[in-house]
């Protein structure tokens, strides 16, 4: 794992000891495993509009062209015509399509990954409804086939394929919550054979933000809910979903879904993460013959059930807030309106941001970008888009419901020397609980 | 032979046959590939997948308004344009009767002088497009020569269209013929470049509409 | 003062015995000027010419044809100055008009010719069969592709008149089984005006013989050897019908309510937009009509090929061939080609799962 740079002087990262011809190969034929009716359809009907650069925030925050989304999926889509598409045959046998070569696909790794957090904002600019944040999560299969992702990602898909966790080996979780819930006097359920409901963590509450587990706790407890955490089915973020590694994804998804079946879980309850959401909300039921066997909701879609139904009560906090809408639990997602049921109940007036619900600004992290520390100079970049938003709607909190969201954001407002708190809904309800 | 007839004739016939063994071709290999339409439970209350198909074809009709501003020129031009080639293809009474020729179908036609107008106002539009096109260097980046001809090979039967009915540049029957031909090079092109957008953004749009509409997310 | 020779009386002074006024020949001349769109002051020396004209010898051949093109000149509405006017040429030689027969016809001919060597204009009516030799039509055992050969060979011009002789017209019309061709085709060493039209106007005809006699030269013509004056412009241009084009207006059939109102023909067929003539400004019979004004669209007979452009009543616009069975054919051609690609795509990536993935269980 070394850093190198194209001939035209973009960096790229390059794993394993694969042959430059092998390397290609491998990406090709992770491409073409991708060409659908669904992909085929989007790729055949792009006029290069140009529509979708305006959507996307790092094109907006540094008007560099080359991130435009749709350029993004050059290799893809030339791999389409090349090998997968109608005229492929035609097109191979003439010439009329080239060969991706293999530093083409070196030069788009930055693309596609560096350069796309997945957030599908452009998916919803595109008048031709091309899905390109989904294009670019399939392009990423074939990158990740080729050993051609970002050395930052790579050492996060390696240790979640050995701890089952990019945070922490399973063996070491439930010291983690019961520390964490001694340290918050908070009784945290653990391992529990049997139980209603699997909570699963995402990582930063593993290590910066443990809290957040000792407050889920609080609330299952406040609402006498039969609950566990559990070793075996923990970790809900799912670097394969991010990476392109499809392998691992099936893995994560598998881990913490059967868990949830094995201690005849009805609720898999996904923690304040929003890819975690579409991995384990969207996606997994391709692996269980297309239905899943328990009910999985986000740790947002449970704050608005349990405050809806009395479960819970929570003390009103009176002030006024804005909400940074998480892309993949909202805008990809479709959890729109219970962030806002639950701030509503905490008494907290709305200032909408300009951009928010399915239009918000990506906070510039997501889709592996925060951890990949390369892409930091755009990712700050993009930041100050969301900032001005929320200096603009002047409110006195700000909420966001995603980890990954809130990492990116306190990253920027450091970077920025940006004086806001970043907060998560689960905190400040477990923060306001009522007797 | 005359260049009218080779237009009416022989090259019609070619560019017609090109046109539809093409399109389908392109149409089938695209759309026969697997259907793979991420499965799911739906959430409680979503739109039906047809509901939302529907929806998705409707909704892309108009930018959302954070993309209103940068968007504005894109969208109103590409209507005009496409407005302008519907009305100036499918309402003139000339081009009516080509069709009834072919399929059996007619309709009532505009006038001519109407026509002639909005033909005006369509070559305006192209312009106006390739103008925009190479100013923005976006745009610049992300076309390719499949943009460029087919933009040309839309332009030119309008163009000669025009020229055909105002009789400029050369006597009528030759400027029919040019005008017959240029649609041959435009039928020719159509199943191999991005004009193929004509049947595919449907599908297109119908699929991001059945993914997002049952998760209940926006389109 | 010696008597001079008898010359052959000029065309003023044989209209003058036939009780033409100065007056009403000057009349004609300014007519035929306008109508040819000739300079001004031209009219004068048209008449000047014309008056002072000697009877020009002309020699008509009829080949493949139907007669009509004489009618058309012989059986004008009125006795007009034109059929005078061919009266008073030298006619040396017509099937229909001379009263010689046999051969006697062909010796006049053949006396004709050698008189008048380098001098005489041979009119053309007729296409000229060529296939097998031309022995699909022969006049007094002589092929009609020879006749013309010899005829035309010390001819100072050839005039060939209607649709058949300009453009093969008729007999040339799919599968033209006699090889007939037009006269250009064949003869390509002497000056031709081709006067196209199935029949051509009288006034195009006289106009063009009167001009030759007085200017002694030809015409402008146009690219297909037509005179300017008579074939510049389209029906369609100088159709009375055209505002109703314009506006959209047409007719649908020959009996329907558009067709009452004097709607374009455009669409039950009319080539008027693509033919070249007078007929919407000269008109028929005297001025009297054209065949727009009599309700039926204008055929295109004076355009090359008029038989074979996909049908009268087919409009304009529409392609020429029958393409329902074609393009049935290429679409299920293309289906099929395209689930072929789109099959073959599909055991790639069949393949490539296997190799890429052994293990995962991705549910198709």
């Amino acid at each position: 794992m070394t850093a190198k740079t194209t001939a035209s002087g973009v960096p790229y990262d390059a794993q394993g000891d694969m042959a430059d011809k092998d390397r290609r190969d491998a990406a090709m034929k992770g491409f073409v495993r991708e060409f659908g009716a669904v992909a085929a359809a989007h790729l055949e009907a792009c006029v290069r509009c140009g529509m979708c650069a305006e959507a996307c925030h790092f094109y907006v925050a540094t008007g560099e062209p080359a991130y435009t989304p749709i350029n993004k999926l050059q290799p893809f889509e030339q791999a389409y015509h090349r090998h997968a598409g109608p005229f492929a045959p035609i097109y191979r046998l003439f010439g009329v399509v080239p060969s991706v070569t293999l530093e083409k696909l070196e030069e788009w790794e930055r693309l596609i990954f560096d350069a796309c957090t997945l957030c599908g904002r452009c998916t919803l600019a595109c008048p031709m409804g091309i899905d390109i944040a989904e294009l670019i999560k399939k392009a990423r299969h074939g990158m990740f086939k080729a050993g051609l992702i970002p050395d930052r990602l790579q050492l996060m898909d390696r240790t979640a394929r050995a701890w089952g966790s990019p945070a922490t080996p399973a063996d070491d979780f439930a010291d983690i919550v019961r520390e964490v819930g001694e340290e918050h006097g908070v009784d945290i359920k653990v391992d529990r054979e049997r139980a209603d409901y699997l909570v699963t963590v995402a990582p930063a509450e593993l290590t910066e933000h443990t809290k957040a587990l000792a407050d889920a706790a609080k609330i299952f407890n406040k609402a006498g809910l039969d609950w566990t955490y559990h070793s075996e089915g923990f970790e809900a973020s799912n670097i394969g979903y991010l990476n392109g590694d499809t392998e691992l994804q099936e893995k994560m998804t598998r881990k913490i879904i059967d868990c949830a079946v094995k201690i005849g879980a009805h609720t898999l309850v996904l923690p304040e993460c929003g890819h975690a959401y579409g991995a384990a909300r969207w996606e997994a039921a391709r692996w269980y013959n297309d239905k899943l066997p328990v009910r999985v909701i986000h740790m947002t879609e449970f704050l608005q059930e349990v405050v809806a139904s009395g479960k819970i009560k929570v003390k009103p906090v009176g002030q006024t807030a804005s909400f940074h809408d998480p892309c993949q639990l909202v805008r990809r997602g479709g959890v729109m309106n219970a962030p806002r049921d639950v701030m509503a109940a905490l008494g907290l007036e709305m200032r909408e941001l300009e951009n928010n619900r399915a239009l918000t600004w990506c906070c510039g992290g997501g889709g592996g970008v925060v951890s990949n520390t390369r892409a930091d100079p755009i990712r700050y970049k993009a930041f100050e888009l969301k900032k001005r938003e929320v200096e603009a709607a002047g409110a006195d909190r700000f909420v966001t419901a995603c980890g990954q969201c809130r990492i990116t954001l306190d990253l920027g407002a450091k970077h920025t020397k940006w004086d806001r708190k970043i907060e998560n809904l689960l905190e400040l309800v477990a923060d306001n609980l009522a007797d | 032979m005359t260049l009218l007839e080779f237009a009416r004739g022989p090259a019609l016939q070619v560019a017609m046959i090109i046109f539809v063994l093409g399109a389908t071709w392109r149409f089938f290999g695209a759309l026969l590939l697997p259907w793979r339409l991420a499965p799911a439970e739906p959430r409680k209350g979503a739109l039906s997948p047809i509901a939302a198909a529907f929806k998705g074809v409707v909704v892309k009709m108009w930018p959302h308004k954070p993309f209103q501003k940068a968007g504005m020129f894109t969208f109103v031009n590409g209507y005009i344009l496409h407005f302008g080639l519907a009305i100036v293809v499918f309402l003139f009474a000339p081009h009516i009767l080509f069709i009834k020729g072919l399929t059996g179908l007619s309709w009532p036609a505009l006038p001519n002088n109407l026509v002639y107008t909005v033909g005006v106002v369509t070559m305006a539009s192209l312009v106006a497009g390739l103008v925009h096109r190479l100013r923005s260097p976006v745009l610049r980046l992300i076309s390719r020569f499949d943009d460029y001809l087919s933009w040309l090979l839309t332009l030119l039967p309008v163009l000669t269209g025009l020229l055909a009915a105002a009789h400029l540049g050369a006597r009528y029957e030759t400027l029919l013929a040019v005008h017959i031909l240029s649609i041959c090079t435009f039928l020719i092109w159509f199943p191999f470049g991005k004009l193929m957008h004509a049947f595919m953004f449907v599908f297109s749009r119908a699929m991001t509409g059945v993914r997002m509409g049952q998760r209940g997310a926006e389109l | 003062m010696p008597q001079a020779p008898k010359l052959a009386p000029t065309l003023g002074e044989l209209l003058q015995e036939r009780g033409v006024s100065r007056r009403a020949f000057l009349k004609y001349a300014s007519y035929l000027s306008a109508v040819m769109a000739l300079p001004a002051g031209s009219a004068s020396a048209l008449a000047e010419g014309l008056a002072n004209a000697r009877r020009q010898s002309v020699i008509w051949l009829s080949f493949q044809e139907c007669t009509g093109c004489t009618e058309s000149l012989t059986r004008s509405f009125s006795p007009t100055l034109e059929s005078l006017i061919f009266d008073l040429i030298s006619l040396d030689y017509h099937h229909t008009l001379q009263a010689a027969s046999g051969e006697a016809a062909e010796k006049a001919r053949e006396a004709a010719m050698a008189e008048n060597k380098g001098k005489y204009v041979v009119v053309v009516d007729g296409a000229v069969p060529t296939k097998d030799g031309g022995l699909y039509s022969t006049i007094a055992g002589v092929s009609n592709l020879d006749m013309l050969k010899a005829t035309a060979k010390d001819a100072m011009a050839v005039i060939a008149v209607g649709t058949c002789a300009a453009f093969g017209g008729i007999p040339k019309a799919r599968p033209n089984p006699t090889g007939a061709a037009a006269i250009d085709e064949i003869i390509t060493d002497k000056p031709i005006i081709n006067i196209p039209g199935c029949p051509p106007i009288p006034e195009a005809m006289a106009g063009v013989v009167s001009y030759l006699v007085s200017f002694v030269k030809l015409p402008e013509l146009d690219h297909l050897r037509r005179p300017k004056a008579f074939f510049g412009e389209t029906i369609h241009d100088r159709c009375y019908r055209r505002p109703f084009y314009e506006r959209g207006l047409f007719a649908e059939g020959f009996d329907d309510a558009g067709a009452r109102q004097g709607w374009c023909l455009y669409k039950v067929g009319c080539k008027g937009p693509v033919t070249y003539n007078a007929c919407a400004t000269l008109k028929w019979n005297g001025g009297v009509s054209f065949p727009i004004q009599s309700g039926h669209g204008c055929l295109g007979c004076s355009e090359p090929d008029f038989w074979d452009q996909g049908g009268f009543y087919r409009p304009l616009s529409t392609n020429l061939r029958d393409m329902g069975p074609a393009l049935a054919g290429a679409a299920l051609a293309g289906a099929a080609l395209g689930a072929g690609a789109a099959w073959a795509s599909r055991r790639h990536q069949e393949s490539y799962q296997r190799e890429q993935n052994p293990n995962e269980g991705d549910k198709k």
